[in-house]
């Protein structure tokens, strides 16, 4: 908790308390209220609004016809010293908001005043190295319970009334290099949560654990070779090997320490029963090391959500030697193809290619780059395989000299990188955030580390364009085509929100929420947060009105990355604030 | 994930300014003081460790012979290293960590070591560029050398008679610590014969452990590490390896010191106390005191 005043804290709590019963519902989040986000418009209580992730709203009160109308209700400061990318989504239900900061920190807000009702700051360890920022992706809700990720790599389930812990559990060892960034998903009554982790030969995994207790109910390694096991009465009990056998794409023992962290957990989709969850690069990061596909690293991964057996997987990069990380969502959506109704799920990767899966046993239906160039793959063969263009492999750091250099494009950081697009049902695409950027890659003999010598590629990102770096795409997933773009000068490194008033979300480094028109493409409204917008937008309704949120907070990966991309995000200044807009009910009549 | 932590050096500059940021001290503060702080590596024998809940190492050591010449108390820094030694520089020495902060006392500055230990001196990496043409890291300053470090390998002379090329390891396991030189070295060079037999572990410790436990036959790391624990573990049985790295681009490389770029006093009264330790001997004394072989710094070897 927030260091309040022991009065202060008491009357806010009280005020809650009061407000709380006048109010009608207080039944806590049921798995129903879960499966049903996507069509409920009077709260969001999963990240993706809807389990499936498709961060699509039916409401249509806001439309491209009074959007200009829409206005700031409140904004609510973070506070403290800890301004640092600021990537959450907001949660609302009842009338509280229930937002991450950096840092570990969860806030609940009265969605009406703007007011704090409690906070809580997660005590992290001394001397802690969190491998992957400070950044947190949100919370889910369940029952009564607030439960999110830490730095130290702990779950924690909060009371949604006092912010007091109910459960704490440890996922893994911050000391061996793991962390938690990502918001956790809930099915069927589990928590259901990766890890992050890049360095230090982790091996990344999967877990469930039970929403109201806190207990593990299976584990499952995302690297070849490790057992995965469910957890009976207590008992630990073991449930098959992840690919059945070590020493099948890997080489030695490489496989112990193989990576393939699932530092963005997953999206769930109930009509085949499968969490969707993507994994990061392979390990060690120099590919000449570890000949082989290296499974299941950058790949979606389809998994039982009752035992984590793995049901299939789609290699995006085998044996990646540019770190394209394959942990961007994967979004199911159905389409019509010839009278029949295909069940599809559709991703944009790190390696520049969008692709379409059949979404019921993970088969490649079509591929094509959503970038303007990919300069390591001419193309995908008919199973979805990138056909490799080895020259522009990054070279043997082994190798004594400096090696020559290589241009990759897109550069690691990705065609796209976390930030979560939007499928609109109304439009059939997908809104794809994305950045035209390339790196030089080269050998570099003369590094360190812990007193060692050390071989060390050295790299830089740099735009391609003078111009532009972020483009919001509308792709049409069954033409490959691109409908329409928007150009941003600095990265876009924020999340999509796509409505049925036929309205595109979205926010850039600059500090702009913009809405789009998603037919055409157009810009239709823009507001300055202050700070740079990393985070995904939602909306609700409440009384009648209907409400965006976004938080704002400048900070992430881009910053921390330095070549010329650097020139083009110095000036932006850190923040940490949720700003509520909302239309009101007078401009809504008037646009009728 | 790869990390490109090279802020150009502009932007870097831009963000000390900000505050909130640590200061090195300089030398009459350290002195007025009455403590210097030493930034040493956490859980890395035999420079800088634990035994039996007291502090100690070689590293240990020269920070307490450099209190000791400053007339001050001595306060260790421990360092988590990070992925480089760039990331450590800025970590421990010229900007503290990030995460670093005192809720309590937010002007406060963040914890730096006014001297860093094991930082190598290597005109080549301290004048390195990033791809603007700016220096990479000129707000250190990394001067007197004081030791001088190479690969070894150790192998159990029950499995292997001798270890003369690293042929024998296209045959034979051996044990390395993960992503360090000798793990990229042997899962990638001679066209990655000896990939299937490189097992990978967290630390020297555990390679050696696995040694004895019959599991690899040998083990590679730094000499300094393999001469210390063939001394803790004594007898005959592990031996030193006569072997070279053929293709290896950096055999042996000179370990010195990193102080803050507006702070080279205090650099210098470490480097009268190293220079009068290498010169009388009492240098090669302590290394000796851990089981360790002493090479001088190649600046020595060269004025001889």
């Amino acid at each position: 908790m927030k260091r309040l005043g022991l009065s202060t804290g008491f009357a806010v709590t009280a005020l809650v308390a009061a407000m709380s019963t006048a109010n009608v519902a207080q039944a806590g989040v049921t798995d129903e209220d879960i499966l049903n986000d996507h069509m409920t418009t009077d709260d969001v209580v999963s990240n993706g609004l809807g389990v499936q992730g498709q961060r699509f709203s039916p409401l249509a009160k806001l439309n491209t016809k009074n959007v200009q109308e829409l206005r700031p209700v409140w904004s609510f400061s973070f506070g403290g010293e800890k301004q640092r990318g600021q990537e959450s989504q907001p949660l609302v239900k009842d009338g509280v908001m229930y937002v991450t900061g950096s840092y570990s920190r969860v806030f609940a807000i009265d969605v009406k005043t703007g007011e704090e009702i409690w906070e809580y700051n997660a005590r992290l360890p001394d001397g802690i190295m969190p491998c992957c920022d400070v950044i947190n992706r949100g919370v889910a809700l369940y029952d009564d319970l607030v439960i999110f990720g830490t730095l130290d790599a702990k779950l924690v389930a909060l009371n949604k009334d006092t912010g007091k812990t109910v459960w704490k559990k440890t996922v893994s060892d911050y000391q061996e290099g793991y962390s938690l960034t990502a918001a956790p998903l809930i099915v069927k009554g589990k928590v259901i949560t990766g890890v992050s982790g890049g360095e230090f030969g982790v091996v990344g995994k999967v877990e469930a654990y039970d929403a109201k207790t806190g207990d593990l109910v299976w584990t499952r390694p995302t690297v070849e070779g490790h057992m995965g096991y469910v957890y009976k009465d207590g008992k630990k009990v073991e449930n098959g090997i992840s690919g059945g056998k070590p020493g099948q794409t890997w080489p030695g023992d490489l496989w112990k320490t193989g990576g393939a962290a699932t530092w963005l957990g997953g999206y769930y989709d109930p009509d085949t029963d499968s969490i969707f969850i993507g994994t990061g690069n392979p390990a060690p990061w120099n590919s000449h090391m570890r000949p082989g596909d290296n499974l299941f690293s950058s790949s979606r991964l389809a998994i039982d959500p009752d035992d984590g057996k793995i049901k299939w997987h789609f290699q995006t990069t085998p044996h990646d030697g540019w770190d394209f990380d394959g942990v961007n969502e994967l979004i199911s959506f159905d389409y019509k193809e010839g009278g029949k109704t295909v069940k599809a799920a559709a991703t944009a990767d790190r390696n520049g290619f969008f692709y379409v899966l059949n979404r019921e046993n993970g088969d490649f239906i079509r591929g094509f780059p959503f970038v303007d160039k990919v300069s390591w793959a001419k193309g995908l063969d008919k199973n979805g395989r990138p056909i490799y263009i080895e020259e522009n492999r990054p070279g043997n750091p082994a190798a004594a000299e400096k090696g020559s250099t290589v241009v990759a494009q897109p550069s690691f950081l990705g065609g796209k990188n976390w930030m979560p697009m939007a499928y609109s049902q109304d439009t059939g695409y997908f809104y794809v955030p994305s950045n035209e950027w390339a790196m030089d890659i080269w050998n570099e003999p003369v590094n360190y580390k812990k007193g060692a010598a050390y071989l060390g590629a050295g790299f830089t990102i740099h735009p391609t364009n003078d111009e532009y770096i972020g483009v919001l795409r509308a792709i049409d997933p069954k033409s490959g085509k691109e409908v329409w773009r928007y150009e941003n000068y600095a990265p876009l490194w924020g999340g999509v929100l796509a409505t049925a008033g036929n309205l595109v979300f979205t926010g850039n480094p600059e500090g702009y929420l913009m809405a789009f028109d998603a037919k055409s493409g157009e810009m239709v409204y823009k507001f300055n947060t202050g700070s740079g917008i990393v985070g995904s937008p939602i909306t609700w309704e409440m009384d009648g009105e209907q409400y965006v949120s976004v938080v704002s907070g400048w900070g992430g990966a881009v910053p921390l990355w330095g070549g010329e991309v650097a020139k083009r995000v110095k000036h932006l200044n850190q923040g940490g604030s949720v700003w509520t807009f909302k239309l009101p009910a007078s401009a809504e009549m008037a646009s009728k | 994930m790869m990390r490109w932590s090279d802020l150009p050096a502009l932007l870097a500059f831009c963000l000390l300014l900000v505050g909130g940021q640590a200061q090195a001290r300089l030398y009459d503060d350290v002195v007025a003081s009455g403590y210097v702080r030493v930034g040493v590596y956490r859980d890395f024998p035999p420079y800088s460790y634990l035994k039996d809940g007291k502090p100690a190492g070689v590293d240990v050591e020269l920070g307490q012979a450099i209190a000791d010449e400053l007339g001050v108390d001595l306060q260790l820094h421990w360092i988590t290293p990070d992925e480089t030694l760039e990331d450590d520089l800025r970590n421990s020495v010229w900007k503290g960590h990030y995460l670093d902060k005192d809720e309590e006392n937010p002007l406060a500055l963040r914890n730096v070591a006014d001297v860093m230990l094991r930082v190598p001196y290597d005109r080549d990496y301290a004048y390195k560029r990033d791809s603007l043409g700016l220096l990479i890291n000129e707000r250190v300053v990394m001067m007197s050398p004081y030791h001088q470090e190479r690969w070894q390998l150790a192998f159990d002379s029950e499995k292997l008679e001798s270890v003369r090329t690293l042929a024998k390891f296209q045959y034979h396991p051996i044990g390395v610590e993960i992503d360090s030189l000798p793990a990229f070295y042997l899962t990638s060079a001679l066209q990655g014969r000896m990939r299937d037999n490189t097992h990978h572990y967290n630390n020297p410790r555990l390679a050696f452990d696995a040694m004895k436990q019959g599991k690899v036959s040998a083990v590679m790391a730094m000499r300094s590490e393999i001469d210390w624990l063939l001394n803790e573990e004594g007898g005959e049985r592990y031996r030193r390896a006569e072997n070279g790295f053929p293709d290896m681009g950096k055999q042996a490389w000179d370990i010195g010191i990193a102080v803050g770029e507006g702070d080279r006093d205090v650099g210098y009264a470490v480097e009268t106390v190293f220079d009068r330790m290498i010169r009388d001997g009492s240098m090669a004394a302590l290394f000796a005191r851990y089981g360790l072989t002493y090479e001088k710094p190649s600046l020595y070897l060269a004025t001889h």
